[in-house]
């Protein structure tokens, strides 16, 4: 079984103990994602907003889902998953959790 | 508030019951039902069976009242959450037939959920699609191009319909139950009818002493998915035929905090809670924040089941959670599948994982199988050979069963049914063997690779290259193909491996390792193609390594083989 063992084991109660103001610049947001990102990154390619996650990274799906996850935790967003479905590159992602954040 | 794990006046019933609606009517007569947590461990909403019955029939009475007919199909998203429920029952008491089907994860998954939906309503020529509001979109899109489809949208558009003061009409003891779509099957949907007498049988396997012998105080949990059998026969409908009660998790919220599954378990005295392999897995690598108080002496029956049942995940799973409590003897491997309702086999009470060593590939290799017990009472089961003769003990073959669980056919699909079933046997496409009547399940028949009368399973081969390091779990794919002397049977290895490397010497180097390791270890020569990180090997539903598909991709010259390999694939 592939699932278990490419879900990478992070800290679960980071939510917990971080307190966060709602507001947040798009560029934290964006470090943060290719913070998770960069062990997955291909050759000499940087990875930037327009970096397709499921496409120009060696991430694989479950990996992906988790990254997702870490970043809801630590951003304390939600995002649906008929939201999550929609998402390709970086850029979509940290505007989706930047809305998110200002939503709520 | 937490329901009730006992019925104070009600006497248990243990699945004696003729159709679903009857063992929700009787069920609904005590205090127990189904509690909803979130991923912090709260409570979302706590429905006793008797509300998930009222709003069941009051969901029947709108659905009667817009004219749907009897028999017709719903397709409802099986997300974990109390709309499903009022789609499931409700369909139940309005003598129609619920199509559970999955809900899309991923990012950047919406064209292939909905190719999947669109395959899906094709499948069961269903009328209605509903399911929760954030799906009403994608709902909208894939019904589009079904005229058929006459009511789609988030379980709103259900509850906007007036309740119209019409008789029910509950599904009886003749009837289909539901249809249920097996894993691994997105490209050609296969959907398994449940008649409502094959599922009562199964409950009563299940629930009965040679399955889980469910007694009063018992109390189940689970993560697993609504649209998966093993999810809604066996953490629904078994609960529900034993009037226990349920806690449940959303499959999500356990991939981010498997620990809140062993919390639930712990803080309700969960009784019984079943995972694939992996779900225990994910619970021993995350265990670092394992609660002080968390106490798992009250779970008797821990299950496996849904994967092919790895010892060594399961013993560290046990070794982890002895100080909380945990009984490695409480685990019970059990074989089944869609096709006959949800199980075919438990492992006996009380004995925990037992393995049965078996040498394969004519003596050079060893491996270690689990014993998942005998067939359900009234059932019976052969390992047979390819010409169709009975084998013996410790004789691998195809794995046959037979008797009142198994379902009349697919849905609408009368040819695919004629392939898997014959004179009232199943051919459940897996290998195994038997061992003092107890059934040893060794992996998929159709995956088996034969080389030269050798019998090769491609997971050894998978292995071969795991433990050598050349790649890591998971990243290798292995299966055969005719050879370009096809008439004589002759099958050629390819392993297919994701290629983590860059730079065309990087790549000819990890092909030539690959076919190394697997000749070191298994003696066969193989064609290694090498598939970029971004296009993956194919998984089943469930996430397994899907051999089949890889081969499929592989003969479509998706995959392409290193340039200057010694060995060019097939034109």
């Amino acid at each position: 079984m592939r699932t278990a063992h490419q879900l990478t084991v992070e800290n679960d109660g980071i939510a917990d103990t971080l307190t966060l103001t709602r507001g947040i610049s798009r560029a934290e947001v964006i470090s943060e994602i290719c913070a998770h990102l960069e062990p997955y990154q291909t050759g000499e390619k940087p990875i930037t907003g327009e970096t397709v996650i499921a496409k120009d990274l060696t991430i694989d799906s479950l990996a992906i889902m988790d990254m997702v996850m870490e970043l809801e935790d630590r951003f304390d967003v939600s995002i649906p998953m008929s939201v999550i479905a929609e998402i390709h590159t970086v850029d979509q992602l940290a505007d989706t959790i930047r809305d998110l954040r200002t939503q709520a | 508030m937490t329901l009730p794990t006992r019925n104070l006046q009600l006497a248990l019933r243990r699945a004696d019951f003729r159709s679903v609606p009857e063992m929700l009517d009787y069920a609904a007569q005590g205090q127990t039902g189904v509690t909803f947590y979130s991923v912090r461990g709260e409570i979302l909403s706590a429905l006793p069976w008797r509300e998930i019955r009222e709003r069941a029939q009051v969901t029947a009475r709108r659905l009667i009242g817009a004219g749907f007919a009897p028999g017709e199909r719903i397709l409802v998203t099986a997300d974990t959450w109390p709309g499903f429920f009022d789609a499931f029952f409700g369909a139940q008491y309005a003598g129609l037939l619920p199509v559970p089907v999955s809900v899309p994860v991923g990012i950047g998954g919406k064209d292939a959920y909905l190719d999947q939906l669109r395959r899906q309503l094709a499948a069961s020529g269903a009328v209605a699609a509903i399911g929760i509001e954030d799906l009403a979109g994608f709902l909208a899109d894939a019904a589009g191009q079904f005229p058929a489809v006459r009511l789609h949208g988030g379980m709103s558009v259900v509850d906007a319909l007036p309740e119209k003061q019409v008789a029910l009409r509950p599904l009886g003891p003749a009837d289909l139950c539901y249809i249920q779509f097996s894993s691994g099957s997105t490209r050609h949907p296969h959907g398994v009818q449940i008649t409502q007498a094959a599922l009562m049988a199964n409950l009563a396997g299940i629930t009965g002493p040679a399955g889980l012998e469910v007694v009063p105080g018992d109390r189940a949990a689970s993560w697993l998915p609504l649209y998966h059998d093993m999810g809604l026969i066996g953490f629904l409908m078994a609960p529900l035929s034993t009037q226990l009660s349920l806690d449940y998790l959303t499959p999500r919220d356990f991939a981010r905090r498997p620990t809140q599954w062993l919390n639930l378990i712990s803080k309700n005295r969960g009784t019984i809670a079943y995972s694939p392999s992996f779900g225990y897995d994910l619970a021993t690598r995350r265990a670092s924040n394992q609660p002080d108080d968390l106490d798992l002496s009250c779970w008797r029956h821990a299950g496996i089941g849904g994967d092919m049942i790895r010892p060594d995940v399961l013993d560290r799973f046990a070794t982890t959670f002895e100080k909380s409590g945990f009984d490695r003897k409480a685990f019970i491997p059990s074989y089944g599948m869609a096709e006959v309702c949800l199980a075919i086999t438990f492992s006996p009470h009380g004995t925990g994982v037992r393995t049965d060593t078996m040498t394969t590939d004519g003596g050079r290799r060893t491996r270690r199988f689990v014993l998942c017990g005998k067939v359900l009472p009234g059932h019976r089961l052969e390992v047979r050979d390819e010409a169709g003769q009975v084998l013996g003990e410790r004789e691998v073959g195809r794995i046959f069963v037979a008797g009142p669980s198994v379902m009349p056919g697919y849905y609408g699909e009368p040819e695919a049914s004629r392939e898997v079933l014959v004179d009232g046997w199943l051919d459940t496409g897996d290998l195994g063997y038997t061992l003092d009547g107890e059934v040893v399940v060794t992996g998929r028949a159709k995956d088996l690779i034969i080389v030269n009368g050798r019998n090769i399973w491609p997971q050894d081969i998978e292995w071969a290259i795991e433990t050598r390091r050349v790649v890591k779990n998971g990243d290798s794919v292995a299966f055969s193909v005719d050879g370009p002397d096809s008439e004589d049977g002759g099958e050629r290895v390819v392993v297919a491996v994701l290629a983590r490397v860059s730079g065309e010497e990087g790549r000819q180097t990890l092909a030539s390792d690959v076919a190394q390791a697997v000749r070191e270890a298994i003696a066969v020569d193989c064609d290694v193609v090498l598939v970029p990180p971004s296009m993956g090997l194919p998984t089943t539903s469930s996430g397994k390594l899907s051999r089949s598909r890889a081969k499929a991709n592989y003969l479509a010259g998706l995959y392409a083989p290193p340039k200057g390999a010694d060995k060019t694939a097939a034109a």
